[in-house]
């Protein structure tokens, strides 16, 4: 049964634990994302009280499966990062989580983008839109895009080419790749 | 073709990429990736801030050192929670499993336990309607000797006869001495000699017509004598006239007897197949009492000559008062007293009961 559990995406998984109360589906969900847990909760440990690996993981876990049951998750990761940051600042208020507007912009692109894998014409329009949106981004924006998808740099790379950091890299990839969303889907709209 | 190759790579901006595994973690930290393997990552690490802040934290190498056994520990606390729960489930499933098992067995057995009690009660209704009257008379026929000991008196029935038969010609001599009885029972000699003589048609036609020529002559000649003498004498001469008379007819008689016995049992031998059957097929419905059926045969054997036809008619006579109908079953015993056969006496003595 586990097996054939570790093989259903995130979403099947989280449809099976909300659904039909499968406990087995939501270890299957939180075994998947515990290496990510454990290291992103590390700078935490020992640093109060409360706050050894054996309090801070199981109640993690405990916080998890409690809003799994309540909340519409449509990434599983991003539910994850919210939760451990609500745990990390301590708040009492749980306040749900939901999905930033960006978020599911983007997530609703990468859904057409799904959706048309399997027809070329629409592959050429998607792509033809999506040539018309970069060309409106701004020069930096558009050049991190570009390199960064079309020639396949990686983040050091491109990091080196204008002295960023890696982690200003991503940012201004991110932020790219945010707007472009937004953009592609106001032109839809329209 | 550069074209298509743009468009697949302009796509992969909003292609959606799975997290970093617990393998591929460490790897890209040491950059043990392939170039196509780390750009997917770094394509995913855009978007993730997870596995984006995961990489950043075990980068620093205090934590990169905590980090593996407490992934694996964390890894082992969740199976171990989800086995359990497999177990629990396990267990449910079984719990269900073997529920519908025992009432599946239960259904089948329900529904075999009908069958089989329909498929029995079928086969009696089958078998009772395959058994026809014929052949329950032929199974009561084979079942007769058994039955004969239950009911004595119609066995009696059945034998007397033949004795009866036989104690007739004895008796026949008796009745000249007895005088109250003797007249009485010389008309009725006469009425039965009519009777055997009509039965046995051709042969006894001329005796007949000699006896009526013998008997016609002396009622002329006897009022002549009685003229002749006293009243009283007249009265007396009568007597021994009659025992005369009687005295002749035994001889007569006797001949015919002979005579008639002969057809008689030549008469009686020719049915005694089917009427014998037919006799005991009535009289297995008689003890079975089903009377109107027992009634039917014997009215139906009554018709036909021998003893099987006097004994039907008694047995008519039998049936007709033990349903009630007196004045049938008095006709009955009066006919069969008329037949002056071998179960006149006992027609008469249930004539006398009646």
């Amino acid at each position: 049964m586990l097996q054939q559990l570790t093989n259903l995406s995130d979403k099947e998984l989280i449809s099976r634990a909300r659904k039909l109360k499968d406990q087995e589906a939501e270890g299957v969900l939180m075994e998947r994302y515990s290496h990510l847990m454990v290291a992103v909760c590390l700078p935490y440990l020992n640093n109060g009280p409360a706050t050894t690996p054996e309090e801070v993981y199981p109640a993690l876990l405990q916080r998890l499966s409690a809003s799994l049951r309540t909340q519409t998750i449509p990434k599983a990761n991003e539910w994850i990062h919210y939760t451990i940051r609500a745990q990390q600042a301590q708040t009492e208020k749980n306040s749900p989580f939901f999905p930033s507007t960006e978020s599911r912009e983007q997530q609703q692109m990468e859904n057409k983008v799904e959706k048309a894998a399997t027809n070329l014409k629409e592959q050429q329009l998607l792509a033809a839109t999506m040539e018309g949106v970069l060309e409106k981004l701004p020069a930096e924006e558009k050049y991190f895009l570009k390199e960064f998808y079309l020639h396949a740099k990686s983040f050091a790379e491109l990091a080196a080419t204008k002295n960023y950091t890696i982690e200003k890299t991503r940012q201004i990839l991110q932020q790219a790749k945010q707007k472009m969303a937004s953009l592609l889907m106001n032109e839809t709209y329209e | 073709m550069s074209n298509l190759e743009n468009n697949e790579k302009i796509l992969k901006i909003f292609s959606n990429i799975r997290c970093l595994n617990r393998d591929q973690l460490p790897r890209y930290l040491d950059g043990r990736l392939t170039d196509v393997e780390k750009h997917l990552v770094e394509q995913h690490l855009v978007d993730c801030n997870l596995c984006f802040d995961a990489l950043q934290v075990l980068q620093q190498q205090q934590y990169r050192e905590k980090y593996q056994p407490l992934a694996t520990s964390m890894q082992q606390y969740i199976r171990n929670s989800i086995k359990r729960i497999s177990q629990v489930h396990k267990v449910e499933r079984y719990q269900r499993q073997e529920q519908k098992k025992e009432s599946f067995l239960i259904y089948f057995w329900v529904v075999a336990a009908i069958a089989i009690s329909a498929g029995v009660i079928y086969l009696v209704q089958q078998q009772g309607k395959l058994k026809s009257p014929v052949s329950k008379a032929i199974a009561s026929n084979a079942e007769l000797p058994a039955a004969k000991p239950e009911n004595p008196p119609l066995q009696a029935a059945v034998v007397t006869p033949v004795r009866v038969e036989e104690a007739p010609a004895l008796k026949t001599t008796p009745p000249t001495t007895t005088s109250p009885e003797a007249p009485v029972a010389t008309p009725k000699l006469v009425e039965r000699k009519d009777s055997l003589k009509t039965a046995v048609k051709p042969p006894a036609a001329p005796a007949v017509t000699k006896d009526s020529a013998k008997k016609l002559p002396p009622p002329p000649s006897k009022p002549v004598e009685a003229k002749e003498t006293t009243r009283v004498a007249v009265v007396h001469k009568d007597t021994p006239a009659v025992v005369k008379r009687t005295e002749d007819k035994p001889a007569p008689v006797k001949k015919e007897k002979e005579k008639e016995d002969v057809p008689e049992k030549k008469a009686t031998a020719e049915p005694s197949g089917t009427d014998e059957f037919l006799y005991k097929a009535a009289q297995v419905y008689h003890q079975q009492g089903d009377l109107n059926e027992a009634i039917s045969r014997y009215k139906h054997l009554a018709e036909s000559p021998g003893k099987y036809g006097e004994l039907s008619r008694y047995q008519l006579a039998v049936c007709y008062r033990s349903k009630g109908q007196t004045g049938k079953a008095r006709r009955m015993f009066k006919e069969v007293v008329r037949m002056n056969g071998s179960m006149k006496d006992k027609a008469q003595a249930a004539l006398d009961n009646l």
